[in-house]
């Protein structure tokens, strides 16, 4: 009661002070929310050019990708597990190393036996074809290649592409296709390597039978992961396939984002330290200048501990309202640009190379909006401490003679 | 003088059953007993796994030791595949993409043709004359032959990946095996001859098998069915031209 | 001003000096709040410098060098067909000469190793041992054996990761297998002489080291090199100094700085340079509100004392300009003491902060286990300038409101 009403006789300075905290949790709620926003995108980003967020694969391939290591009937196993999770994006995909030959070298490639209805809501690769059309039709003997192969290669659209490697059964395979599409990453190790054929095609070339090398499976969201992960195991009737998730299969792209986030971290802790500086600066000249009148309530019998007990009440007071409005504000101003998406002049262009969106999205969720608060109401807290154990100190008769 | 000396000594020292015959020699007469001047062989090859088997019927031509052209006949879907040596060079051709293409470095560890030897094993069969040092290691009785076993170390620069080879030579000059071991002394792998027959009036080993140690369910074998040495070979039977279409 | 000769700026300055010191719990505390805001500024700045730079270093060690020349057709096709000659002539004088302050050249082509067990597809890296420790191979990556000695070594150093798949280890024997320009298939037998380690596991299975003569004679390619690297030590001026090299190297070869080798850490180093200023905003705006804060509550707590001097004939511009004076005072001896705090505390540490502690997910992600705050003059100097203007600007308001004052409110109030 008394610190209710402490607080609004000086109700500028406290204003002052609750604006500040205000501030500072509406920015760290809308930073954090930006930041697990961007994570998401970088992610969502890499991931979507052609890992993936899971895999179903053989136990051994990730490990070593051998070609026999092969999941059996893999087309219809995506089928399968499109219909028990509703997950459309999911396709089966045959990889191999083969040999693309031009009239005197041959140029060391990946082949990818593709599912041309499935593979683009997997990969962003087949948006990036810039010249030609990508796969229609799952036996037809057409090839899409990266850009810096076909400059290698010296070929165009409509010309054809041998290559040649070795079957499921190490038997010699051979083909003959030809070039529908050339596709330009932006990327130049994809756009030497890479080339993409239908899977029908590839299973027949590669004495692959039904078997497949993987089933890629994007879910929409990164928290979606886990529990479809899970899901997709309890599905899997065969031992020796496993799922693996984004962590398994690039296994440098968490770290990078945790680098990031220790920078951001530094940054968050000097923004808590300014404010709970602010608090403490706050209480200390109040208890400061009110020495006259915490004299006066000593002498009266108040107990030092009663007034500290005061200061951190007024403190806290000042914290909470600084935490609720903050939190709305924050929430306010990061819901905006989560429907609207921010735009960093630059980075349209830079994203579109990628086939990425050029906008970003923050994301609000429960960490995001309450971490940065909370941490700021205990450092208030905390910073209000000191202040308070003055009161110890204070001699009523002395107190009440000061100015 | 000299001359006739020094033949008259290696006269001596081929001879079976004369003093300590030298390593080397016994591999260098090994290889022409099994290649001859020239040769001409039908085989099939037969690829064993655990769970499958395969086997692919071939002709093979060969000149000196490094030329070789072999041709699958069968079965349909590999007939026609073709494989040509000149020195350390290999094509391959495939009739259903109509090209001959120069196998480069980086499928050289390719397996030949499915099996259990690879496109370098297969070229570079001859090397071991010249890339080893060669002494033996001792001989034994079997089955009414003299064998010799051959210990051939390879030298510091060779581009050969094994601590050791030991080779088994009977005195008819036939390969009974010949032994891959890598550089810790550990056998890895092995080439066997299984079966010795006598065709065209020389020993022939007709049945050979490879095999690493540690899969004892996996192997390939050649099974010779026939073997012609010596004979004349029609010019440009070693080219490109003719791997692509032969006359032969 | 002409009624009061006497209240000059001199006087002015000293009672705003004694007003200071009169109260000097209340200047401490607000010294206080300076100091630390400008502390924190520099500090950051410092550790985002020392980060960047930390990574365009490891990206640089990894390229190697500042900038490259090659074969126009290298990059596109990395084989031994597009390759140039080594530097000789007035290129090789320019490679010698200031700003650049090391170079090297390397056969880099793509091969196949192998071993008793198994073989892979690598790429095979003929180098100049000391040209590479000059250009950013660390020494230390040796975790078995030695690097090489020279370029005529005929040993091999290979990935750990690579001697684990491979089944071999140090002191064994290997086969390295490539093409001759000719497309010959040429290959030799090397011994691993050393065992290194990286930072990826990948890197460990595909680069391989070997002496660049050694490399040159297998592929029978004479002194032909895949690529020339060279750097100035300055990642910022490469601009200024690597036209000049592609003008010597002439017209059948292709000259790039590292921005266009890498162009994923080019585009990081750039939105790394903005978050950073953003950040630096965000933190000035925090700063700002303390600031507000504390000069605000100073200026009216101060209410009765003003009142005073105003009853006493003070003109309220002379109260406007004794409060500035007072807030400037303050915001010089803070920003003094914070410049100077932040100096003693950062430089000390500019050998290498040991972050190992944070996770080995930063040394994969490129950061190194050690942070190297950057102490930069300019941080300092912008820190400086702008907590001066925020400062000054946030007492502007509370001194004109003192300024505003009537007197026989103020001595009433409490």
């Amino acid at each position: 009661m008394l610190a209710w009403r402490n607080l609004w006789r000086h109700g500028r300075r406290t204003w002052l002070t609750v604006g500040a905290m205000i501030f500072c949790n509406a920015l760290l709620v809308f930073l954090i929310s930006f930041q697990l926003g961007s994570y998401s995108m970088m992610i969502d980003g890499n991931l979507g050019v052609l890992t993936g967020h899971l895999q179903v694969q053989h136990k051994d391939y990730n490990d070593e990708s051998r070609m026999r290591f092969s999941v059996p009937g893999g087309v219809e196993l995506a089928q399968e597990l499109r219909d028990h999770t509703g997950i459309e994006a999911m396709a089966a995909r045959g990889l191999t190393f083969a040999l693309a030959s031009s009239e005197e070298r041959s140029f060391g490639i990946q082949i990818m036996g593709v599912q041309p209805t499935f593979e683009p809501l997997v990969s962003t690769l087949p948006g990036l074809v810039k010249e030609g059309r990508y796969l229609k039709d799952n036996a037809a003997e057409e090839i899409v290649i990266g850009s810096v192969l076909a400059r290698n290669l010296k070929i165009g659209l409509g010309d054809e592409l041998t290559f040649l490697g070795s079957g499921r059964d190490a038997s010699f395979a051979a083909g003959i296709a030809t070039v529908v599409g050339i596709l330009n990453s932006g990327m130049s190790e994809m756009d030497r390597t890479i080339a993409q054929i239908p899977l029908g095609y590839f299973q027949d070339v590669f004495t692959m039978d039904a078997s497949v090398h993987a089933v890629v499976v994007n879910t929409d969201e990164l928290d979606a992961v886990a529990p479809v992960k899970a899901q997709i195991q309890s599905e899997l009737e065969n031992v020796d396939l496993r799922v693996l998730d984004w962590n398994e299969l690039q296994p440098g792209l968490k770290q990078a984002i945790q680098a990031d986030m220790f920078s951001a971290f530094v940054m968050y802790a000097i923004l808590i330290i300014l404010v709970a500086f602010s608090v403490l600066n706050t209480q200390l000249m109040s208890v400061l200048e009110r020495t006259r009148e915490f004299g006066v309530m000593m002498a009266l019998g108040l107990h030092p501990g009663g007034l500290a007990r005061l200061v951190l009440l007024e403190t806290a007071v000042m914290s909470l309202i600084g935490l609720v409005l903050g939190c709305a504000l924050g929430a306010i101003i990061t819901g905006y640009f989560q429907s609207n998406g921010l735009y960093i002049s630059g980075m349209e262009e830079a994203m579109d190379r990628y086939n990425l969106p050029g906008r970003l999205y923050p994301q609000l969720s429960a960490l995001s909006l309450l971490a940065g608060p909370a941490i700021v109401f205990i450092g208030g807290m905390l910073a209000a401490i000191y202040p308070s154990l003055r009161l110890y100190t204070l001699q009523p008769v002395t107190a009440m003679r000061a100015v | 003088m000299s001359r006739i000396f020094f033949s008259a000594l290696l006269l001596t020292l081929s001879l079976p059953g004369a003093a300590q015959p030298d390593a080397k020699e016994l591999i260098e007469k090994a290889m022409d007993m099994w290649r001859g001047l020239t040769s001409y062989g039908e085989m099939t090859m037969v690829i064993h796994r655990p769970d499958w088997q395969r086997s692919m019927s071939m002709q093979s031509w060969s000149e000196g030791t490094e030329n070789t052209l072999v041709r699958v006949t069968a079965p349909a879907k590999d007939a026609g595949n073709a494989t040509l040596l000149k020195d350390t060079n290999m094509w391959s051709y495939a009739p259903k993409i109509n090209r001959v293409i120069k196998v480069p470095s980086s499928m050289m560890g390719q397996s030949w043709m499915g099996s259990d030897l690879s496109n370098n094993d297969i070229s570079k069969s001859t090397d071991i004359i010249d890339q080893y040092d060669h002494r033996l290691i001792g001989t034994r009785q079997e089955k009414g032959h003299t064998v010799y076993s051959i210990e051939s170390i390879p030298q510091e620069d060779s581009a050969v990946v094994w601590g050791k080879e030991i080779l088994d030579i009977r005195d008819d000059y036939i390969m009974l095996e010949q032994q891959f071991w890598d550089q810790d002394g550990v056998l890895v792998k092995s080439f066997k001859t299984l079966e010795v027959k006598e065709i065209d009036g020389r020993p022939v080993a007709t049945i050979m098998r490879m095999q690493e140690v540690d899969k004892p369910d996996q192997w390939t074998e050649m099974r010779v069915e026939q073997s012609q040495f010596d004979i004349e070979l029609p010019p440009g039977l070693f080219t490109l031209s003719n791997l692509r279409n032969p006359r032969q | 001003m002409a009624d009061h000769p006497s209240l000059s700026i001199g006087i002015l300055i000293t009672l705003a000096w004694r007003n200071l010191w009169r109260n000097y719990r209340r200047t401490l505390i607000m010294l206080a709040a300076i100091v630390v805001g400008v502390w924190a500024m520099i500090l950051f700045s410092a550790m985002m410098r020392g980060m960047l730079d930390e990574m365009v270093h490891a990206g640089l060690r990894v390229l190697p060098g500042e900038a490259q020349i090659h074969h126009p057709q290298y990059r596109d096709d990395p084989s031994i067909a597009n390759s140039l000659d080594a530097p000789q002539g007035e290129l090789l004088q320019a490679l010698n000469t200031p700003p650049i302050t090391a170079w090297t050249s390397r056969v880099k082509v793509p091969g196949m190793i192998s071993s008793e067990r198994d073989n892979r597809g690598v790429l095979l890296l003929g180098v100049d041992p000391a040209g590479e420790i000059a250009l950013g191979f660390q020494r230390e990556n040796i975790v078995e054996g030695r690097f090489l000695e020279s370029s005529e070594d005929k040993g091999i150093v290979i990935g750990r990761k690579l001697a684990e798949r491979l089944e071999t280890q140090l002191g064994k024997r290997v086969v390295i297998m490539s093409q001759s320009p000719d497309n010959e298939v040429v290959d030799k037998g090397v011994r691993i002489v050393g065992i290194y380690k990286a930072r990826l596991q990948a890197t460990e299975e595909f680069f391989v080291y070997v002496g660049r003569s050694h490399l040159q004679k297998m592929l029978l390619v004479g002194d032909q090199v895949s690529e020339i690297a060279m750097t100035a030590d300055n990642y910022q001026d490469v601009d200024k100094w690597w036209p000049d090299i592609a003008a010597v190297a002439g017209a059948q070869t292709s000259t790039e700085p590292w921005m266009k080798l890498d162009g994923y850490l080019n585009s990081m180093l750039e939105v790394q340079g903005n978050m950073n200023i953003v950040i630096m905003v965000v933190i000035f705006m925090a700063l700002s509100f303390g600031l507000v804060n504390t000069l605000v509550m100073a200026v009216f707590e101060r209410i009765r004392e003003i009142g005073l001097m105003m009853a006493l004939g003070m003109q309220p511009l002379w109260i406007l300009y004794q409060v500035l004076l007072e807030s400037l005072m303050l915001l010089a001896l803070g920003l003094v003491v914070g410049n100077l705090l932040a100096a003693i505390t950062i430089l000390p540490l500019e050998s290498g902060i040991d972050i190992s502690i944070v996770g080995e997910g930063l040394e994969m992600a490129g950061m190194g286990s050690m942070l190297y705050p950057t102490l930069a003059w300019q941080d300092m100097l912008m820190s400086t300038a702008v907590v001066l203007v925020l400062g000054l600007l946030a007492s502007l308001f509370p001194a004109w409101r003192a300024s505003r004052y009537n007197p026989t409110e103020a001595l009433g109030k409490i």
